[in-house]
């Protein structure tokens, strides 16, 4: 078991690493084949009024002189073991993990990062409680009254929840339910409150977005359901348990339910982890600043650090996830052994 | 498995069902198996009805000039005394709707949104079956030299897979999309962003079709028939094209069935964020991105939207309907 | 993604020198239609346009909350580091400059009365020294006493481009700086005092290079706020900028919000400048534009920070409700919104070639692109009306500025290109205003034949990268290009001299002017500069500007209008020229 995790992070490591390069390259190699100079790439982030003097200084102060493996080794340095900044009046530490400055703010990315993970975090985890509840329900239930009027009236809206863009659901949710009314009850977009502040707020300004994203998530997550509720309850130790006479509740919920969930599991760690590396659609849609929005800010700006520090983080927590899907597979599914 | 948007990863696949998929298949006499699944697809009219939604946007897409000219206007061609030119909202109610414009007019400029539903089809369509075609090829490639091979070749590319779905894709691909110069390889304008979004998009939907394909050659390698030709002394190309190949056909059509839509959802993301095909050529998510701006005109919206939708729904239901028709025992 | 930096300020005003009275600024006259025609100054009933020639619901009441919003960031809270023009209305709440532009409606409000200052600059007599004199008994947040080394260090330190790069280079450029001098962090305990001292506690002297008579305009500008240097953290000064107005930061988040709260060492006393009245300013950053415009119009938010106007979806809103609309202010800006037409591309070499453009294109669709009417006029040449000496010059008249295809068709025989031709152009990716604009020149333009490709660029790298350096414009074919300037002071050298000096294009890109290579333009701007008669210098502007249209190397667009709403239970608003947006330090709330 040790071992085993041991070997994963190794490979999880070997990821983050290859991940990070291929970033990089996108956007110091990319420019460079069309022929961006040092100083060219300088000058985006020093402001209309600059000389070329200046942005000689500032190619310099950002390091784009130096060849691009010297560059890497000094990001990834940074991450290890911190780095120096200087910011003018003097040098500032940035502790490990230093994702870097950004371009254009000048602020460490890492704390930018983390100010903005709770946003995030918000969203997924209440909408995944949502879509987990509602789906996994809707597809038992489903599965169990195979044919009937709710089988197909859940697999109709259900195929519809998967068939619909976010960004749409999103864009209808706010006219409906925002300003603009007709039903105005949904808290008003860009008003985010955090959850020390106050729970009940917290909550209210959240719901729309969780409501959108878990519509669609829950559609698909009803579907994987009762596909998977129908192929273990064909099973036969499912017979089995049925001819031992056990009752038909604990047929469903401890042997049924349970074979059912081993690939919902597998999905879930994955959903979730891609999520919380930016619901980009839905934070852009219901103008939530979490991850996703701070990445598409660093697109537009150019700002490399800052697309970096997301894309690692975003590569952590789907690596994470992955880690502990495994992890739950060996105790939901006595069968799966780790090794 | 990927799952590049802010969209369920079980949309695009269930896992065990792929697993199934391509196993436990006898022929009966008389009828090949393809002859089977038509019968099977036939009688399921849902899909049925998807496969004509299908067929009808195809024909939407390919005809697109003759549709608008029988039905709309040119899609770029502006309207300006459609609209209130104080406010830049379309002046009559309903968006302007009406037989002269099926679907009202765009604000600002007036442009039969009809027209620009129907091109943007287009866009949508080619980029979705290329993109798929891509991913397809490179993940069956991949996948069964995974699988085949075994050792390190199949470490390599399982680490690569791994390496892909670890990206936040869509930030990705939006970053890689925006970096591209407006010359490259030789192409410009519309056919350089068309062929950008088609590779963009294939490039990282091939490991979660790799995955597939490994997995079902991992356990057909093993299985008797392929032992059989081995000892006959077949060399590795025929297992590979003769034995092993027609074998994956079946979960790879289906489950190309549903990359498709998932795809087409990509496309739209990518336009509706600002990088996909520039403009003033109509693109659904483009069109959407737009709206979203002037929501005090919901018409504008609904219409690409529902485009989207239908589009994706018709696959989504097609894509099922072969799965179950292929694969009868994954519904039982 | 809807920031809409505003780079060309208008805050430096050489008003007085430059006889700037006759200046109608933004007080553009009320709408007839709003109710309150009888008495549109000074009252609290709400009316069309009520903030532009008078105060509305004025107002000595202090306390309350005043509740902001921008839909973008600051470039920077340092005073040292910042080139908006929202920004510079909204420092003076928590710094104060030597001098300060005073909250009077029009054009009272672009003179610069003393602030920090006890009384306005004393020039030497080749008025190339100017010395100020600070008030008695000024104080930081802190209780220590503002004294002039500290004015005189925040100039030197506002010099480090490289630190601070957004900032304005005014002072850069006309002081006295010593050779090879980097600023007070690089050039660590170098002499500055060739280019500002400070003589004693209370005075600070500055060198000029060349005599400036309007310097009073300048030492308005941010980077004279004082930082104490014991305090100052470089680039990381604007997490906490050390307060010398009435309010102070209480917390500040970078990219979520701050709030500042009353300053508890700053009284009336020391500072006639400013009512200040709120308790409290809570302002929140990169809040979606929509959302930001609801807020306001349904009373949650008093102000849109940027002053840009509100967005596509509430202006129909608010145009189409009467209860809106007389809520709403069109304020007139100093602002030309226009497209470049590049000599360097080809055909676009021939004047005919681009004369073609000026008759081809459909003026409306460019009012249309920026929201109608209140979002801007049709501009027939360079220099917008409300800046002094403005002469309107319409050399390619067509009716209602819809174009004339005929003499368009002319101009492309004349120039031997009788079918049209294929050109591009570019705009920033995100303004989808730009974007309006170049689907209506692909449009206007296919009416006589000359057929264009739209291409986007970031806006980031717009003139550094793409359309402002000449070698990608002739590699990328972008016969034209969309652009905007506003004056960075009300005066037509201000306006003028950044888009029509050839002399600013430089290889390595990074100018907006990217068409306009005039020798005789040139000649002219030297000219202007040294001219010292008000009356001869505006007509040299208009000889600039009646030669640019003549080459045809600009196609101007429109002259930028912004329509403004005002929160709910705001009172004391205004508009002055010199900040052509609400003035911040007057609000109030009820």
């Amino acid at each position: 078991m040790v071992t085993y995790i041991i070997r994963r992070l190794i490979g999880a490591v070997f990821m983050l690493t290859i991940v990070s390069m291929v970033t990089f390259a996108i956007f110091f190699v990319v420019p460079q084949l069309a022929g961006a100079t040092p100083e060219g790439m300088a000058s985006r982030y020093i402001g209309r009024t600059a000389t070329e003097e200046t942005a000689k200084l500032a190619a310099e102060r950002l390091g784009f002189n130096d060849p691009l493996v010297v560059q890497y080794g000094r990001y990834v340095k940074g991450i290890v073991a911190g780095a120096e900044y200087d910011y003018g009046a003097g040098v500032e530490h940035c502790p490990a993990p230093c994702l870097g400055y950004s371009f254009t703010t000048q602020q460490p990315v890492f704390p930018d990062l983390m100010n903005r993970l709770p946003v995030t975090l918000s969203l997924a985890l209440g909408a995944a409680v949502l879509w987990v509840g509602i789906g996994v329900g809707i597809g038992v239930l489903s599965a169990l009254r195979r044919g009937s009027v709710f089988d197909r009236t859940a697999m109709i809206v259900a195929l519809a929840g998967v068939s619909l863009p976010i960004f749409f659901t999103a864009l209808i949710s706010m006219q409906l339910f925002s300003y603009g009314n007709p039903f105005d009850f949904a808290a008003k977009g860009g008003t985010y409150t955090t959850i020390q502040d106050s729970l009940p707020l917290w909550a209210y300004s959240l719901l729309l977005p969780w409501v959108t994203l878990a519509f669609q998530f829950a559609a698909s997550y009803a579907r994987l359901t009762r596909a998977g509720m129908l192929e273990t309850m064909g099973e036969d130790y499912i017979r089995t348990a049925r001819a031992k006479g056990l009752r038909e509740r604990n047929v469903v919920f401890k042997h049924g339910l349970r074979g059912a969930l081993t690939p919902i599991i597998t999905i879930f760690g994955l959903d979730f982890g891609l999520l919380i590396g930016g619901a980009v659609l839905t934070e852009s849609a219901f103008s939530l600043n979490g991850l996703g929005k701070y990445a598409i800010q660093g697109i537009t700006d150019q700002d490399l650090p800052k697309v970096m520090g997301v894309t690692l983080l975003a590569a952590v927590f789907v690596v994470v996830a992955n880690l502990i899907v495994d992890l739950l597979y060996a105790v939901v599914d006595p069968r799966v052994r780790l090794s | 498995m990927t799952a590049p948007l802010d969209v369920p990863e079980s949309a695009r696949e269930s896992a065990p069902a792929a697993e199934a998929a391509g196993m436990d298949r006898k022929a009966i006499q008389g009828r090949s198996l393809g002859q089977i699944a038509w019968m099977r697809l036939k009688r399921d009219k849902v899909a049925m009805a998807g496969l004509g939604v299908i067929v009808f946007l195809i024909v939407v897409a390919v005809f697109a000039p003759l549709v608008v000219k029988w039905f709309g206007h040119p899609p770029l061609e502006f309207h300006r005394d459609m609209i209130d030119q104080e406010t830049q909202v379309p002046k009559d109610a309903w968006g302007g709707m009406s037989w002269e414009y099926l679907f009202g007019v765009d604000p600002l400029w007036g442009r039969d949104i009809f027209s620009r539903v129907v091109y943007g089809a287009r866009i949508s369509l080619l980029v979705a079956f290329l993109s798929t075609l891509l991913s397809v090829t490179i993940g069956t490639v991949l996948g069964i030299t995974a699988g085949f091979f075994g050792g390190w070749v199949d470490t390599v590319i399982s680490r690569a897979m791994d390496v892909f779905l670890a990206f936040p894709l869509l930030v990705f691909a939006i970053a890689l999309a925006g970096v591209v110069p407006n010359d490259a390889f030789g192409l410009s304008g519309d056919g350089l962003r068309v062929t950008l979004l088609i590779f963009i998009i294939g490039f990282f939907s091939w490991p979660y079709i790799g995955r597939i394909v490994r997995g079902q050659t991992l356990s057909l390698r093993e299985r008797e028939f392929v032992d059989a030709a081995r000892s006959l002394g077949a060399r590795r190309p025929y297992i590979i094209f003769r034995e092993i190949l027609p074998n994956l056909v079946a979960p790879i059509l289906i489950y190309s069935t549903l990359l498709i839509p998932s795809n087409i959802l990509f496309e739209a993301a990518l336009s509706f964020l600002g990088v996909g095909v520039r403009p003033p050529t109509p693109t659904w998510g483009g069109m959407l991105s737009d709206a979203a701006r002037i929501y005090t005109v919901p018409h504008y919206a609904i219409f690409p939207g529902l485009a989207i939708f239908l589009t994706v729904l018709a696959f989504n239901l097609f894509g099922d309907g072969l799965r179950d028709a292929l694969d009868p025992r994954g519904n039982r | 993604m809807r920031r809409k930096p505003v780079w060309a300020m208008t805050a430096v005003s050489a008003a007085l020198a430059m006889g700037l009275a006759a200046c109608g600024g933004t007080s553009s006259t009320p709408s007839g239609e709003s109710g309150s025609s009888g008495q549109p100054a000074a009252g609290a009933k709400n009316a069309f346009n009520a903030a532009l020639t008078g105060v509305f619901n004025p107002s000595t009441k202090k306390g309350g909350t005043l509740k902001l919003a921008n839909s973008g960031d600051w470039d920077s809270l340092d005073p040292a580091d910042t080139y908006y023009n929202y920004s510079w209305n909204f420092i003076r709440l928590y710094g104060r400059s030597l001098t300060f532009f005073p909250g009077k409606p029009g054009v009272e409000g672009a003179k610069p009365v003393p602030d920090l200052a006890a009384e306005l600059g004393k020039p030497s007599d080749d008025l190339k020294t100017w010395t100020y004199t600070l008030r008695d008994g000024l104080k930081y947040e802190d209780g220590s006493p503002i004294l002039a080394k500290d004015v005189a260090y925040a100039v030197a330190r506002a010099y480090d481009k490289v630190t601070f790069p957004n900032g304005p280079t005014y002072l850069n450029e006309m002081l006295d700086w010593p050779k090879d001098y980097q600023g007070p962090y690089k050039s660590k305990g170098a002499d500055y005092s060739s280019a500002v001292e400070a003589t004693d506690d209370k005075t600070v002297v500055f060198h000029l290079k060349e005599p400036y008579s309007g310097f009073d305009n300048i030492v308005q500008m941010s980077p004279t706020i004082p930082v104490p240097e014991a305090k100052d953290t470089g680039a990381k000064y604007k997490e906490h900028v050390v307060s010398s107005g009435p309010y102070m930061f209480e917390k500040n988040e970078i990219g979520k919000g701050f709030t500042l709260v009353r300053n508890p060492h700053w009284s009336e006393a020391i500072d006639p400048n400013r009512p200040a009245l709120p308790d409290r300013y809570e302002v929140s950053t990169n809040v979606n534009a929509d959302d930001m415009d609801n807020r306001i119009l349904s009373g949650d938010l008093h102000v849109a920070l940027e002053g840009s106007g509100v967005g596509t979806a509430a202006l129909s809103k608010v145009l189409t409700d009467p209860a809106l609309k007389e809520r709403a202010d069109n304020v007139t800006q100093q602002r030309l919104w226009y497209t470049s037409i590049n000599p360097t591309v080809k055909p676009f070499d021939k004047l005919d070639c681009r004369v073609a453009v000026q008759y081809a294109m459909d003026k409306t669709a460019y009012v249309a692109a920026y929201g109608g009417p209140t979002g801007g006029e049709i501009a027939t040449n360079l220099v917008p009306p409300t800046i002094p000496g403005f002469k309107k010059i319409d050399l390619y008249p067509s009716p209602e500025g819809k174009g004339d295809v005929a003499k368009a068709k002319e101009a492309l025989t004349k120039c031997g290109q009788p079918n049209g031709f294929a050109t591009s152009v570019s705009y920033r990716a995100e303004r989808p205003k730009e974007k309006a604009v170049a689907e209506a020149l692909k449009e206007s333009l296919a009416r006589v034949g000359i057929t264009v490709e739209i291409k986007p660029y970031a806006q980031k790298d717009y003139f550094s990268s793409f359309a402002g350096k000449p070698s990608f414009v002739v590699k990328e074919n972008l016969g034209l290009v969309v652009n905007g300037w506003g004056s960075d002071w009300p005066d037509g050298y201000g306006f003028l001299q950044q888009i029509t000096d050839s002399r600013v294009i430089r290889d390595g890109g990074g100018s907006s002017n990217t068409s306009v290579r005039i020798p005789e333009v040139d000649k002219l701007l030297d000219q202007a500069r040294l001219e010292q008669d008000v009356t001869k210098r505006e007509a040299l502007y208009a000889q600039i500007d009646e030669k640019v249209m003549q080459e045809s190397v600009i196609l101007p667009g429109i002259w930028a209008k912004a329509l403004l709403v005002r929160g709910q239970g705001l009172t004391n608003v205004l508009v002055s020229d010199g900040q052509q947006m609400y003035d911040y330090v007057a609000l109030g709330v009820q």
